[in-house]
């Protein structure tokens, strides 16, 4: 009895190490991209990609200080630009997939009816992605979709998939770091939330959401490397 | 290290706290009588701009222009300009704020709500202003708000919160309340331009500073020939929980919103009782419906998109009972479709404070139609479902049948039926719209939904 309980307590030890290790290596590892789901349709290759249309990025971060999260305006709009024209570089360049021009809001110009259905498709993503972030391997499963409402988007006919992106990530201030060092806590990082929907239907077809550790302002290549690994399941389109 | 509940516990503090933006029902847990004479005057004039200040406002300017820029103001010349006025009458003659721009906008967002930002700008959800019975009681949330810019509140909050490191949580408190929809697109955003502000102007400031606000407020009403107690009647209004929502958990647990209507019921005292007869122009509400109803009607379809279902009947029905028209009866119709197996009003069971929180959970978890599918497996769902449909056509033909009739009508009429799988009947009001409204926003979308209930089944 002693002597399974040490083992236990000896194997319990090894078990808690490991995993911290894995953890810690994550924590530092300069990039690392999670999970890519991809619907079947996509996995059998029943439906290929080969005109997206990104939708304009929300990525937002913040500057954590020693008073706490600060906002970064206009560092959050230029990481949204950076990261949307970065996907649909690695969309044409890895996977051969075309990008077609999105209906931007600014682009509707005189047009709140265009610009309010943008807004609105915009918040339907985001009222979406919990659910998707809950259990993404239900993607697998074409459980998500956001109607066919997408078509009320009226984007170019050739369109197959329109491209959702939603970032969170802090960045953090020198006082902060010192801190971190001495007590720990979260490093500065990005998490990218991407989700491709079917331009026809509105089936969500991939969920996937890379990660990077470092400056989500300044980490530019990490940034790529993340994105190119986060799509890497998904198939050409030529 | 806090735990995952001891999280939800600072969030809900938190919440207690500074209550619901506009009229926080915490300021109602303020347990001394406040004596008229204990109010500061309008502005606060020793106020001096800081580097922090600075900071914050330049911050606060771009929060205003990506409300714009993202679809979230609602563009209505008609809606910004009565705002306007009601705002600006508010406003004491001739007062000048340094970094002060008065702007009175319409958020489109079904959660009603109002905030102030610093810079003057004050936003009033579609969701509040449709919620509301009078021009009155618009300008009791607007006179709150300009009380918020006129006495610095912002920034004084801030510099409180910097001190108290306040803001270390707010991220956590945030999380904590997803509530979806427009408002979360607004909150998202606010988060990110000024975390704090998510707390402080969303969801309501300290105490003292919505007590001040509150006993401002009616000074600016009555200054500018608006009953004073429509205040009060706001905060009932507010109290009402269409949809039970969680966060009304903190009015449930608070026996705060009686106090708070006695400190304003002592301050209004005599106040209350001068009515002139402008005042009571003010009070109609036919004037204010009238003006309102193209934002009730979009406040509507936001409410239907955002799943806030048992509210677009609520509202639909308000409208339809002042103007049977029929783009209102629509409203009604798609109100009732869209309801679908869901009870109308919250069942006793969906009341109590644990199945709030429990549908709150199951909220995160699942999508609409999933929702739809548990409810119909269960007779109470089948009978709700039923009556709906039922409701729902009847109105539609209503629609039909009055004044200029809505083309849309036609295409609520067809996804009723596709969904009774009366697939006959759909193809023709699909078509029938479609011929009526060709230049529609919607018009593929219908045009492929008639090919694929033509197609054979397979």
């Amino acid at each position: 009895m002693t002597l399974r309980s040490s083992n236990d307590k000896s194997r319990r030890f090894r078990t808690l190490s490991l995993t911290g290790l894995v953890l810690f290596g994550a924590a530092i590892s300069p990039l690392a991209a999670r999970g890519q789901f991809l619907h079947p349709k996509i996995s059998k290759k029943e439906t290929t990609i080969r005109n997206v249309v990104i939708m304009p990025a929300k990525v937002e971060v913040v500057r954590d200080s020693m008073k706490g999260p600060e906002g970064m305006a206009a560092e959050s709009e230029d990481l949204s630009a950076r990261v949307e024209k970065m996907v649909g570089e690695v969309m044409s360049k890895q996977k051969h997939i075309t990008t077609l021009s999105a209906p931007a809001p600014s682009s509707a110009e005189g047009n709140s009816q265009a610009k309010y259905n943008v807004a609105d498709f915009q918040t339907k993503f985001n009222d979406l992605l919990p659910k998707i972030m809950k259990k993404r391997s239900d993607v697998k499963k074409g459980r998500f979709t956001m109607g066919d409402e997408v078509l009320n988007l009226n984007l170019d006919k050739s369109a197959d998939a329109i491209i959702f992106i939603r970032g969170q990530g802090q960045k953090l201030t020198s006082g902060k770091k010192t801190f971190q060092v001495l007590v720990g806590g979260m490093p500065a990082y990005l998490k990218l939330m991407i989700g491709i929907v079917d331009a026809r239907n509105g089936e969500v077809l991939l969920y996937t959401d890379p990660i990077l550790v470092g400056d989500p302002t300044t980490a530019v290549d990490r940034l790529r490397k993340a994105l190119e690994k986060g799509f890497k399941k998904l198939p050409a389109g030529s | 290290m806090k735990t995952f509940s001891q999280r939800k516990l600072l969030a809900a503090t938190l919440f207690l706290c500074v209550g619901l933006g506009v009229l926080t029902p915490a300021a109602f847990s303020q347990k001394k009588k406040a004596p008229a004479e204990a109010v500061p005057p309008p502005v606060n004039e020793e106020f001096k701009f800081g580097k922090v200040d600075l900071e914050l406002l330049d911050q606060v300017d771009l929060l205003d222009r990506r409300f714009e820029r993202d679809g979230l103001v609602l563009e209505g010349e008609a809606t910004n300009a009565y705002l306007e006025r009601i705002g600006n009458s508010l406003v004491p003659k001739g007062l000048t704020l340094e970094h002060v721009k008065w702007k009175f906008r319409a958020l489109r967002d079904p959660q009603p709500n109002a905030f102030a930002l610093p810079n003057g700008s004050i936003y009033v959800t579609t969701g509040l202003m449709s919620l509301l019975e009078n021009e009155s009681q618009l300008a009791s949330v607007l006179a709150h708000e300009l009380t918020h810019v006129m006495r610095r509140h912002t920034y004084l909050q801030n510099r409180s919160n910097r001190r108290k490191f306040l803001t270390m949580n707010i991220m956590a408190a945030v999380g904590a309340y997803a509530p979806g929809g427009v408002v979360g697109a607004v909150i998202t955003i606010v988060t990110t331009i000024a975390p704090f502000i998510v707390t402080a102007t969303i969801y309501g400031y300290s105490r003292d500073l919505e007590r001040e606000a509150d006993l401002k407020g009616i000074d600016m009403m009555i200054s500018a020939e608006y009953p004073p107690e429509e205040m009060v009647k706001v905060m009932k209004l507010l109290n009402k929980d269409i949809e039970g929502e969680e966060i009304r958990l903190f009015y449930n647990d608070h026996p705060a919103l009686q106090e708070r209507i006695n400190y304003l019921s002592s301050y209004l005292g005599a106040r209350a009782d001068k009515i002139t007869p402008q005042m009571e122009l003010n009070r109609e509400t036919a004037a204010y419906f009238h003006g309102m109803e193209p934002v009730m009607r979009h406040d509507i379809q936001l409410s239907i998109s955002a799943g806030r279902f048992r509210s677009a009947v609520y509202l639909a029905q308000r409208l339809v009972d002042f103007h049977a028209d029929s783009e209102n009866v629509f409203c009604l119709a798609e109100a009732y479709r869209t309801l679908g197996p869901r009870s109308p009003q919250l069942t006793e069971g969906e009341s109590t404070n644990s199945a709030k929180k429990e549908a709150a959970k199951k909220r995160e978890k699942r999508t609409v139609e999933e929702e739809e599918r548990e409810l119909l497996a269960k007779p109470a769902g089948q009978e709700n479902s039923k009556a709906h449909q039922q409701k729902a056509e009847e109105l539609y033909l209503r629609a039909l049948s009055v004044g200029e009739p809505e083309p849309v009508a036609h295409r609520g009429l067809g996804m009723l039926y596709e969904k009774l799988s009366r697939t006959n009947d759909a193809i023709s009001e699909y078509e029938k719209y479609v011929e009526l409204a060709p230049m529609a926003v919607d018009h593929e979308r219908i045009q492929k939904r008639i090919e694929a209930l033509r197609r054979p089944p397979q």
